[in-house]
């Protein structure tokens, strides 16, 4: 039981990724893969605070860890996509290796053993579906946000500019500064992604936010259908419960491990060559 | 009378290829300017030192006698520059209404804070936008389109759409580029009468053209223009008068 709760509370987490990084790169259409850094920004904020900070509430750490994403996203694509829009690709793929290396180094993230004994805010017999309750209501929130933003208005803006952004601009539209709201608003729901993580599983470790979660995220985005809504859930939950259906075979470890590699690479191409649109997006 | 736009002594270059040279321009309210020159005289580049996609090298732009040159591109089409384009640039996955939608100086879907907070003036402005959208599509006869997507348009229609959309800007500068290449028969016709309306409507319009008999029916000033610089400035009569086009379309 406890340990099905724990694969649906990873799976509304992910969808959290998953949904906002689909907002950045396949409505946004910016390239970037620093998205796990962003949760991890908002992970060992609210952990930090939780530990050293005793008197804020749970939701006001949350809250701070989200903000501290933004903080850094706004910073990264500020000075990125003055450059160009391609620069953004490698300026992220730097600040996600350089924060790890930091996270990895420093002594008060708790080096490369990670952050532990976050408190756990719930205690008893019900922790785990409240927390539950919690990250699926706000992977909910997330899904439908998205929605709303890309839907409207808003929306018509962000076609447009990934459309003809000379012609968007010349209409009197700023793209830079919708580029770095997207951008913001996508890293600051990873961020919030990582403050419920932080809580629900009180140790952080800093290979989780490495570029291989870079490639997972990407491939639920990929897999459930880039720029579309609900995507990216279908994608968290394939790439989330497939490992576990595949450990009920019970193989021994030594063909466990490449199976799951083998399956993902298999999808993943399967899915380039037959619909590249993933399985919710429209016939390519 | 004061011209909306004047450009002072407007210079630009390119390494060696000096785009623009001592450019003096100036288009009054109403008027129909006709910019003429042969391929590479740099008349696109004008439009886009005008509107803000370049920046010259020297030299200034006024609009409305406000000194302009330093503002970025979006904040000129706020101050009611409207422009089309050469290879027009629709926004090719939208519909040819949501093209439109976009257009307008004050967009109501630019922030998310009223996303968020100011629906109901956002659904407002919303339905005064798309009024404003169909009543330009009715102008040129395109209600029907409003829902196709603009890559489905013949070309003609889709020269419209571009001229559509930047109607949209209410401003008091509209510069076409090449707004006839390749259009004939309805469009063509419907293209002529829209443009003199908003000349009528007190707009101050800039054709850049390389058809003369369009250039002959809707302009009365036309300026020639080669590598960067103004050869002529006068009216059409004058123009067509002169050895100038003669060299240039008939090789004499
Ligand atoms: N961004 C740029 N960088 C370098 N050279 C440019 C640039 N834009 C234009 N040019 C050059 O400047 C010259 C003038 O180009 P421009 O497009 O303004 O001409 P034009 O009068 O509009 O010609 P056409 O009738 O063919 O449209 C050309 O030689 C062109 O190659
Ligand atoms: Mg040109």
């Amino acid at each position: 039981m406890d340990y099905l709760v724990t694969i649906a509370v990873l799976i509304a987490i992910y969808t959290i990724l998953a949904t906002s990084y689909n907002l950045v790169i396949g409505y946004g259409g910016l390239s970037t893969v620093a998205h796990p850094i962003f949760f991890a920004i908002g992970a060992y904020t609210t952990g930090l605070l939780a530990v050293h900070v005793p008197f804020i509430p749970p939701l006001g750490n949350v809250v701070l860890g989200m903000a501290a994403a933004v903080v850094a996203s706004v910073l990264l694509a500020g000075s990125a996509l003055r450059v160009s829009g391609d620069y953004l690709l490698i300026a992220s793929l730097g600040f996600q290796l350089g924060l790890l290396q930091l996270l990895k180094n420093l002594e008060f993230t708790g080096g490369p053993g990670g952050l532990s004994a976050i408190p756990s805010t719930i205690v008893g017999p019900m922790r785990g579906p409240i927390f539950l309750a919690i990250c699926g209501a706000a992977a909910l929130a997330c899904v439908f946000a998205v929605r709303a933003i890309v839907n409207g208005p808003y929306g018509r803006a962000i076609s447009a500019m990934r459309d003809e952004e000379l012609a968007f601009t010349a209409l009197g539209r700023n793209a830079m500064s919708m580029k770095i709201a997207i951008f913001a608003i996508g890293c600051g729901m990873a961020g919030g992604a990582g403050g419920l993580y932080a809580y629900y599983f009180q140790y952080l470790s800093p290979d989780q936010f490495d570029v291989l979660a870079s490639a997972a995220i990407l491939t639920m985005v990929v897999l459930g259908g880039m720029g579309t809504a609900f995507g990216p859930v279908v994608g968290a939950i394939l790439l989330l419960a497939i490992p576990q259906a595949i450990t009920f075979l019970q193989l021994p470890p030594s063909i466990m491990a490449p199976t799951q590699g083998i399956i993902f690479t298999v999808l993943v191409l399967l899915f380039l060559y037959l619909r590249p649109s993933g399985i919710l997006g429209g016939k390519a | 009378m004061n011209p909306v736009l004047r450009t002072e002594g407007l210079r630009k270059a390119f390494g060696g290829i000096v785009v623009s040279d001592n450019v003096n321009l100036s288009i009054a309210a109403g008027e129909i300017l006709g910019l003429i020159g042969p391929n590479g005289a740099g008349k696109t580049s004008l439009f886009n030192l005008i509107s803000g996609v370049l920046r010259p090298d020297a030299g200034s732009i006024f609009l409305n006698g406000e000194r302009i040159d330093s503002a970025p591109l979006y904040k000129r089409a706020r101050m009611g520059i409207a422009r089309t384009w050469q290879n027009m640039l629709l926004f090719r996955t939208m519909t040819v209404l949501d093209n439109l939608l976009v257009g307008p100086r004050d967009y109501p879907g630019e922030s998310v804070m009223r996303l968020a907070f100011g629906r109901g003036a956002l659904r407002v402005a919303e339905a005064a936008m798309r009024d404003r959208a169909m009543g330009i599509l009715g102008r040129m006869g395109l209600e029907q389109t409003a829902s196709s997507l603009v890559v489905d348009l013949p070309f003609g229609q889709q020269k419209l759409i571009g001229l559509a959309r930047t109607l949209m800007n209410d401003g008091p500068l509209l510069l076409l580029d090449e707004p006839m290449a390749g259009v004939e028969g309805a469009a063509y016709e419907t293209m002529q009468r829209v443009v003199r309306q908003e000349a009528e409507a007190g707009r101050a319009v800039c054709v850049v053209e390389h058809n003369v008999s369009f250039i002959r029916d809707l302009c009365s000033r036309a300026v020639f223009m080669a590598n960067g610089k103004i050869l002529q400035d006068g009216t059409v009569e004058e123009l067509i008068a002169s050895d100038i086009l003669t060299e240039l379309y008939f090789g004499v």
